[in-house]
């Protein structure tokens, strides 16, 4: 039975698939009088057996080796391209977190999304997303994840654009889609140029050729840069993290998901493609530089915001720099654990945040305060959430943290130094918006603030729970750090930094003798960090300006050049027309006289 | 002086080139029509011409001029009946008011 279950564990990404079809007929245009409900029930019950049935797979799938299978997709002249599929460890748990993140995002969603009509476009995109990651944790084909990051860009676009009359939601659809996009696209060609070279776009073959090439160091670079581009953009890094702010427009349950597994799948294909990249070393360094400046850019933004969605979204970017850190000092195992535990924590931020979104309205930070009575399980599912996401023992993250240090210090200690700069960034960034929200005196927004619907409170105590039981997990399965490894020198300075970090936070914004709210002299700094450095000026001056420019040139000289030419023949013709017609002038002797002239000439021509 | 064919043609020529610039320039209709009718007569010059030195025999070049005078006759009846009839509708016999049938 669970033999057959593992053996059939490709159904995962189907069921979900199934789901996003079969809520169709509740959409409000077609069947006027079902209402939306039943959509979302519908989704929830293919989850969940999603959900059971890669967990019941799990323990085969412990016990057995990899396996491969494959269809044939298309089979052309030369080219063969088949849809590989693996099944192993590591893919099972992928498909357990990302089903039973969506499981527990989507009960969320019927507590968050009760006054809302949408449900059908929501849950069937929802499942879209997962069919999408489960597919893309499954398929062993660089060429199929290439195609489901596509998908998935799709599904982003529509997913933020779900509350389209919201102006806001549009144009953060529309950059979360065109950034993504151009990543795609790099990597599309990343994607074709590897072909030739490898003669394969199935990742455990690229692996055993990656060993072996010899390619020059030039065609290594490029190849490996536009491999990462695709990555950069789906993981938010700079200078491709925009999108990831815009894209806090949409509902709060999708961005449960996004905030955890689907900026996660850039990441996945990058860990994938780790043993390619290993070639250029340049490219590792580019991945190193991008991914520490990313981190320590993106959690010093995060301090700087006052909507609390958006401030969570730039603690994604620098998580999602330090998984490029861990790819980029091939450490894939590290990046793998550090995906599981931010994932689960990360996740328990956004729902915690999301419920208290809900009834006080306000996103603003400025206008929180005094929830920790009112809202305690809110308050310790936050709590847990960002202890374990930062190093705090025992939780998971204090776990992959040290170890990730510890790899880093003996090659790269300036690196090691910035995952700890960047821990303490985020321990500052966390406890700052708890404090900020659960602490001090209630605000007018924040005067009644229940605590939210059991649909909102239990996938949240729930994945309180799983954070909490992930490091006994860890150990179970064995991947917790052998102890007597421990360098204590550097773990110090980890937990050092959690505690600066989280204590100072706590010393300014629980103090009432620090006037809130805070502005640092000069303001300056604090306004480039609060604005995000400026990017959005930055693309519309750099790279929107000129094609813009460009595109409005070009249409000018099509509207003008090349349509004028051709208007001009016709317009020759009529100004002719209407200029030769007056040689009919109505005079009789006029006519002789054309007569006249014409045969004189003629008679001349023929006399010469 | 002997009396030669071209002195004849030259002599017709020149007619005819008058008829040309009357035929042109007048404004008159009736005076279009005499310089249709210098016109015939020059072509009659040439032909009386050339049947005399070139066909004194046969004597063809005046059996025409015979019909072109005859045909000329009823052409400018013919033409003055239009005249008439145009005069009659406007009033006028100016050349350069009957440019009705223009582009």
């Amino acid at each position: 039975m669970l033999n057959s279950l593992y053996q059939t564990v490709w159904l995962v990404p189907c069921y979900s698939l199934l789901g996003t079809i079969l809520v169709i007929p509740w959409s409000p245009g077609l069947m006027r009088n079902l209402g939306p409900r039943a959509s979302g029930y519908i989704n929830i019950l293919l989850t969940t057996i999603a959900f059971l049935h890669s967990l019941l797979a799990l323990p085969i799938a412990l016990q057995s080796s990899t396996q491969y299978s494959s269809f044939n997709w298309l089979e052309t002249a030369n080219l063969n391209i088949s849809l590989d599929l693996e099944f192993s460890q590591v893919n099972i748990i992928a498909l357990i977190l990302i089903t039973g993140l969506n499981l527990l995002a989507q009960i969320y969603a019927v507590g968050y999304m009760e006054m809302d009509w949408g449900w059908p476009r929501f849950f069937s995109l929802l499942n879209l997303f997962e069919a999408g990651m489960c597919t893309l944790v499954l398929c062993n084909s660089l060429f199929f994840s290439y195609v489901v990051l596509e998908i998935l860009t799709l599904g982003t676009y529509l997913l933020i654009g779900f509350w389209f009359n919201q102006s806001l939601v549009v144009t953060g659809a529309r950059d979360a889609f065109l950034t993504k996009r151009v990543g795609d696209l790099i990597l599309l060609m990343g994607v074709v140029a590897l072909l030739p070279l490898a003669g394969t776009w199935n990742y455990t073959e690229l692996a055993k050729w990656a060993q072996t090439a010899q390619i020059s160091s030039q065609t290594a670079t490029l190849l490996c840069l536009a491999l990462i581009a695709g990555p950069l953009a789906k993981c938010a890094q700079f200078p491709l993290h925009l999108w990831l702010d815009e894209a806090m427009e949409g509902p709060m349950p999708a961005t449960i998901l996004r905030s955890t597994v689907v900026v996660s799948t850039g990441a996945w294909v990058l860990i994938k493609l780790q043993p390619v990249l290993a070639l250029s070393g340049i490219t590792s360094e580019v991945m190193l530089v991008i991914g520490a400046a990313t981190a320590v850019g993106a959690s010093l933004i995060a301090i700087a915001q006052i909507d609390i969605k958006r401030s969570l979204s730039y603690s994604v970017s620098g998580y999602m720099g330090l998984v490029f850190i861990a790819v980029a000092t091939q450490q894939e195992t590290i990046a793998l654990k550090l995906l599981l535990v931010y994932g689960l924590a990360m996740a328990l931020l956004v729902m915690s945040i999301g419920g208290i979104v809900l009834n006080n309205i306000s996103q603003d930070l400025r206008q929180y305060g005094g929830l920790w009575s009112r809202r305690p399980i809110s308050g310790v599912a936050y709590l847990v959430g960002a202890t374990a996401l930062v190093a705090f023992p025992p939780l998971g993250g204090f776990w992959v943290l040290s170890e990730f240090v510890q790899g880093l210090w003996k090659e790269h200690p300036a690196v090691a130094l910035v995952v700890i700069l960047v821990n303490g960034l985020t321990a500052f960034s966390v406890m700052r918006e708890f404090c900020a929200i659960f602490g001090g005196e209630p605000k007018a927004m924040t005067v009644r603030s229940p605590e939210g619907l059991w649909a909102l409170v239990l996938p949240m105590t729930f994945l309180t729970g799983m954070v909490l039981h992930l490091p006994l997990l860890l150990g179970v399965a064995g991947l917790l750090p052998n102890s007597g490894s421990f360098n204590e020198g550097l773990i110090g300075m980890l937990l050092l930094s959690t505690l600066l970090g989280g204590g100072l936070a706590i010393y300014i914004y629980l103090n009432d003798k620090i006037t809130k709210p805070i502005v640092l002299q000069p303001q300056g700094i604090q306004d480039f960090f609060a604005y995000d450095f400026y990017t959005a000026k930055l693309y519309k001056l750099t790279i929107v300006g000129a094609v813009n420019l460009v595109s409005q040139l070009i249409s000018w000289f099509d509207r003008f050049i090349i349509d004028g030419i051709v208007n001009l023949v016709g317009l020759v013709t009529v100004f002719s027309g209407q200029s030769l017609k007056y040689n009919v002038s109505g005079q009789t002797q006029f006519y002789a006289l054309s007569i006249l002239i014409g045969v004189a000439i003629f008679c001349f021509l023929i006399l010469l | 002086m002997q009396l030669q064919l071209e002195y004849f043609l030259l002599i017709a020529a020149a007619l005819f080139c008058i008829g040309i610039y009357g035929l042109i320039t007048s404004r008159n209709a009736v005076r279009v029509l005499m310089s249709i009718e210098l016109l015939l007569n020059s072509v009659n010059l040439n032909l009386m011409g050339f049947s005399n030195f070139l066909d004194p025999l046969g004597i063809k070049g005046q059996v025409f001029t015979v019909f072109v005078i005859t045909i000329a006759a009823a052409e400018a009846a013919v033409g003055l009946a239009i005249i008439l009839a145009i005069y009659r509708n406007r009033d006028t016999i100016d050349m350069e008011q009957f440019n009705l049938l223009k582009w």
